[in-house]
């Protein structure tokens, strides 16, 4: 028999079952589309930020920054008349919010246009007279923009910006587009400005945010010693340290993709092992007349990749959309989170592509072979009789659940080895997920058995009863689907748990830290906008207000990886907020941190490993400095990790008293919005930013809920491939056992009644699925909060079981399950009850 | 006495287009009392399986009047039919069809479920009277092909219908458990004063009945069977 009979014979079964063929497809689609979303959206954030690194940085070898915020302009001079240094120019480099371009930040370049010329050929260059005047002038101070941003929202040469700083609103005059010489950066949002009138809008006068500098020869020997606090980097560094910045918020992504994969090649598993198995009576007859099994073999294996193939091209076209369309809100996302990355745009890269065709016949190989290599390795006469397969399936449930528990255990040592790697934490998850996959066929025969006497005995449920019976009976099909539904929904029900049990827990911290009753607080406080000071002593003299508490972030960093020092006023805080402590003693801490001492966050902790007692070395601008910890703090404000410092502390060593937000606590019996009205009308744009106790709260809340947001969505769409997989599986009921229905035919069930049978079918096996889920889900949220979470963050997690998850995920999946049931019931149902039945 | 089963001129046709192209029921008129009994031979493909499916209600006929205790089966609603089944028919088949996934008494009484009927004596009483007393709750798999039989015996009279139809009911089995099942029917049909109606080709099963038919070219003719 040649392997075009076989392809041939294949053909025409897929011309039968074209629905089966279309859920499978939608299976392996849908699988590689979301791993090939996730790695679009990973990689256009990632190639967006480096292109824009490259872009503002120019012809500069190398930069300098601040190891503690900023660099006092005094050191310019020095850098800029080193011998080796055969160029270097002064930046002030800032992000904005404008009222003209509402939600899209702009970057705001303050250069020295003279020093420069040597770096970047976009800066303007001032022909005449008229426009260096325009452009040095200060009042008011002018920008140019780039032209696809004026374009874009309309904005004229001569008309004005209006800036928003620290909240507040700045008028600056538009001179004109940027020059476009380069064509890279086109879709940068840039504005550039006089040095010294960036530094006046800023709040930055007397102080520079870079210098960049073209160096020839070896950096180190060039500038041996920078005064301490200064660092040398280059754009490469740079990249990688936005890059690991982003590392969680990615880990996030990849994790949900590969649990829709998963998921996928269980749908595809249950699909061709439906499709081999409906086709063993042919596969032993053509074995019987003298078909060789390689030849057998090769023809599954040729249909798979066929398969496979017009799955990952389906899968690639609907994660390049998946990723178009979500892409806005991830980029706004990051740009909240981390740092300023441009509207992106998503390019299908070769590596993309690749990616997604490697997964999508990998997955789509594993979930053809193992049932095709079944059927050739069973015996041509077993094969003619289908009950021994429900016999083998039978017998093997035994071992499935001795390897599941093997699995089980492995989890649990997973967890434990988490401690030495994340890498763990996931095997773990992954592992606690498998096992109870192959618990499933275990558990459902005899839940399924006792369901059906409770339905027949207690409810005298005729459907129902037989409905159970059934499941039972074709353990193959249906245990497959139902685990796949179950590995799905323990995700969501563990997920989701992990979610509600840090957003509890956030909550409850911004319960304790957030006790003022107004908040001037920007949300450009991460861009380094400082209040001023005009605002700070109105707010103090006003007699209304008890006493007011001020905040600064900055970045610093701390062994050379960025962490955020919090400046705080503990006398305050300490008679006001209530402060959770991880580590340390309350009464001590206070009184410590007033004399130099720090506390820091737990996740701060996990990342260097420090605790009480251990001590910390910040740069000054007096060298090197130790500061012992006293506390450690929960603190779920980043997960870079925050170092809390008193403000006088702050201020003796490093001569500086920015402050960018400030909490209000008022009299008694002072009302909220008086104070907030009054203040607002002397300072416009405040109305914007002066928020109430609850209003910050909510804000914090959003940021978290917007984080989440992508891993909701990926979560509906396993579910969703899950849920495909139960009306496989209700499909293939069908067709094995539609003797058996006719039977119930001659006997005299209704068509109403066979139908019911049906719809209790998919209702059933929703219900064990969401029976292993809870216990499963629970599990995992364990999984994922101790040995995921923590292991990635340093975050400690009270975990809250929130009883709607569980109601909400029986009602869903009952309900799903109730609509996939649907087609093959209407199928069912349309053929009258009684149809003759063949003898065989 | 009235009849409880009248066919009158029931034709049957398969077509693959619009001309009717196989007859296996021509014009058949036949009727049968309560208690009677009747045995129908004819070649394969003859049309016999047709016949009692169109009887039973689980096929129609394309032309012809079938009364069952002088309602019209012919012209009830496909609910309807199926609660004719339900009440009135007891089907054996070649295959004993029983449902593997259910035990030998759920089997038997699969049938008083769907009536509604809570006691199950009759449903312990017919499986003693086919000689399966400790067979309850076996699977069907676990037992012998001339056993399951008997359990799809005592499951088609476990309602009291009121007719009975049995297509090759000893078709798989041996000689010797084809006879014992014969007696069995003899015997369960006569306890419940049924009607019977059962197509065979065995020679051995004349004794059954009195009235022997033939199913040839589509017409329904008397046949007294000798050979
Ligand atoms: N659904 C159908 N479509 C077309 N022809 C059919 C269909 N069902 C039965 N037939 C034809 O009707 C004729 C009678 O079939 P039937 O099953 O009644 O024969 P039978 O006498 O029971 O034969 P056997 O002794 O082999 O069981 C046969 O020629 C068969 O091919
Ligand atoms: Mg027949």
């Amino acid at each position: 028999m040649t392997l075009k009979t076989l392809l041939k014979f294949n053909f025409k079964y897929y011309r039968r079952h074209a629905l089966l063929a279309v859920l499978c497809l939608l299976g392996i689609s849908l699988g590689v589309g979301i791993v090939v979303a996730v790695e679009l959206i990973n990689d256009s954030a990632l190639a967006s930020f480096a292109s824009s690194v490259d872009f503002l940085s120019g012809k500069a070898t190398n930069s300098i920054i601040s190891t503690y915020g900023r660099i006092d302009e005094k050191y310019f001079k020095t850098i800029w008349e080193n011998p080796k240094v055969l160029a270097a120019t002064p930046l002030v480099d800032v992000v904005a919010n404008t009222l003209e371009t509402g939600s899209e930040p702009i970057r705001f370049l303050g250069v020295d246009p003279f020093l420069d010329t040597p770096f970047r050929d976009w800066v303007p260059q001032l022909a005449n007279r008229d426009q260096m005047l325009r452009f040095f002038g200060g009042n008011p101070p002018g920008v140019f923009l780039s032209k696809d941003l004026m374009s874009r929202y309309n904005l004229k040469k001569d008309g004005w910006l209006t800036v928003l700083d620290a909240g507040l609103e700045k008028k600056i005059r538009i001179l004109g587009p940027l020059p476009e010489n380069s064509g890279a950066g086109l879709n940068e949002n840039l504005a550039v400005m006089d040095i010294s009138n960036a530094q006046e809008v800023f709040g930055r006068v007397g102080r520079l945010d870079r210098i960049d500098l073209i160096i020839d020869g070896p950096v180190n020997s060039a500038l041996p010693n920078l005064p301490s606090g200064l660092k040398i980097t280059n754009a490469n560094s740079k990249k990688s340290t936005l890059t690991a910045m982003l590392y969680s918020f990615q880990l996030n992504l990849t994790a949900m993709s590969l649990i829709a994969l998963f998921v996928g090649v269980f749908l595809i598993y249950n699909f061709s092992m439906f499709s081999v198995l409906s086709r063993r009576q042919d596969m032993s007859l053509l074995l019987t007349l003298g078909c060789d099994r390689q030849s057998l073999l090769l023809a599954f294996l040729i249909e798979s990749l066929i398969l496979g193939a017009l799955g990952s091209l389906i899968g690639l076209i609907f994660g390049y959309s998946v990723a178009s369309y979500s892409i806005g809100k991830v980029s706004s996302t990051i740009s909240q989170l981390y740092f300023q990355v441009n509207a992106l745009h998503v390019e299908l890269s070769g590596w993309v592509v690749m990616t997604g065709l490697a997964v999508g016949f990998l997955a789509t190989i594993v979930g053809c072979a193992i049932p095709a290599f079944e059927v050739a390795a069973t015996p041509p006469v077993l094969g003619l009789k289908r009950q021994s397969i429900e016999d083998r399936a039978k017998s093997l449930r035994v071992y499935l659940f001795l390897v599941g528990a093997m699995f089980f255990v492995g989890s649990i040592i997973a967890a434990w080895a988490s401690r030495r790697s994340v890498f763990w934490g996931f095997v773990s998850a992954f592992g606690m997920t498998t096992a109870f996959a192959l618990f499933t066929p275990g558990f459902l025969s005899p839940f399924t058995y006792y369901l059906g006497l409770v339905f027949k005995k207690i409810f005298f449920n005729l459907e129902a009863f037989l409905a159970a019976r059934n499941i039972g009976a074709s353990l193959s099909r249906t245990s497959i689907a139902v685990a796949a539904l179950a590995v799905a929904l323990s995700m969501t029900i563990g997920v989701d748990t992990m979610i509600y049990s840090f957003r509890t827990s956030v909550s409850a911290w911004l319960d304790e830290a957030l006790k003022g009753d107004l908040y001037i607080s920007p949300d450009t406080t991460k861009w380094d906008h400082p209040l001023p000071t005009a605002l700070i002593d109105q707010a103090e003299r006003d007699p209304r207000i008890d006493s007011i508490e001020r905040y600064s972030t900055y970045e610093i960093y701390l062994n050379g990886k960025p962490v955020k020092l919090r400046i705080i006023e503990s006398e305050i805080l300490r008679r006001k907020a209530r402060f959770i402590f991880v580590k340390g003693s309350e009464n001590l801490a206070w009184k410590e941190i007033k004399n130099g001492a720090v506390f820091i966050s737990e996740s701060l902790a996990f990342k260097f490993n420090l605790t009480v007692g251990d001590s910390l070395t910040l740069d000054t601008p007096d060298g090197p400095r130790k500061f012992p910890i006293v506390a450690v703090t929960r603190d779920y404000s980043s997960d870079q990790g925050t170092i809390q410092m008193d403000r006088t502390v702050y201020k003796r060593i490093w001569n500086d008293d920015r402050v960018q937000s400030i909490a209000l606590f008022l009299k008694p019996g002072v009302s909220r919005e008086d104070v907030k009205k009054s203040l607002a009308d002397q300072f416009k744009g405040l109305e914007r930013t002066i928020v109430s106790n609850r209003d910050m709260r909510e804000r914090v809340l959003t940021i978290f809920d917007k984080t989440f947001a992508p891993t909701s969505t990926l979560k509906g769409v396993s579910l969703l491939v899950a849920l495909l997989g139960v009306a496989t599986a209700m499909m293939a009921i069908l067709l094995e056992r539609s003797r058996e229905i006719r039977i119930l035919g001659y006997l005299g069930l209704t068509s109403g009644e066979i139908g019911r049978m049906n719809i209790y079918q998919g209702l059933i096996m929703g219900f064990a699925a969401y029976l292993i889920a809870s216990v499963c889900g629970l599990l995992l949220t364990y999984i994922i909060v101790y040995a995921i979470n923590y292991r990635s963050f340093g975050w400690s997690i009270d975990i809250t079981v929130n009883r709607w998850i569980f109601v909400e995920g029986l009602g869903l999946t009952l309900l799903a399950c109730f609509l996939s049931s649907l087609y093959p019931t209407f199928k069912l149902v349309r053929t009258p009850s009684g149809t003759a039945i063949k003898e065989e | 006495m009235k009849p409880l089963l009248r066919l009158v001129d029931v034709r049957k046709c398969y077509s693959s287009g619009p001309k009717c192209e196989i007859f296996p029921l021509a014009g058949i008129n036949f009727e049968l009392c309560q208690g009677e009994r009747a045995i129908l031979f004819g070649k394969s493909g003859s049309g016999k399986s047709t016949f009692l499916n169109i009887v039973g209600g689980v096929d129609s006929p394309t032309k012809g009047k079938v009364y069952f205790d002088n309602r019209e089966i012919t012209a009830m609603s496909h609910v309807g039919l199926a609660y004719y089944r339900r009440k009135e028919v007891g089907f054996i088949f070649q295959s004993f069809n029983l449902f593997p996934t259910l035990t030998v008494g759920e089997n038997v009484t699969l049938p008083l479920d769907m009536l509604g009927i809570a006691d199950y004596t009759r449903a312990h009483e017919l499986l003693a009277a086919v000689g399966l007393d400790g067979y309850w709750n076996k699977f069907p798999e676990a037992i012998s092909g001339g056993e399951q039989q008997r359990v799809a015996i005592a499951r088609a009279l476990a309602k009291t219908p009121k007719l009975i139809l049995a297509d090759e009911p000893t078709g798989n089995l041996d000689q010797a458990t084809g006879n014992g099942i014969l007696k069995l029917i003899d015997q369960v049909c006569r306890e419940s004063n049924a009607s019977l109606i059962m197509v065979t080709h065995s020679a051995d099963a004349v004794w059954l009945a009195p009235r022997h038919y033939r199913l040839k070219s589509g017409l329904l003719v008397e046949d007294n069977y000798t050979n």
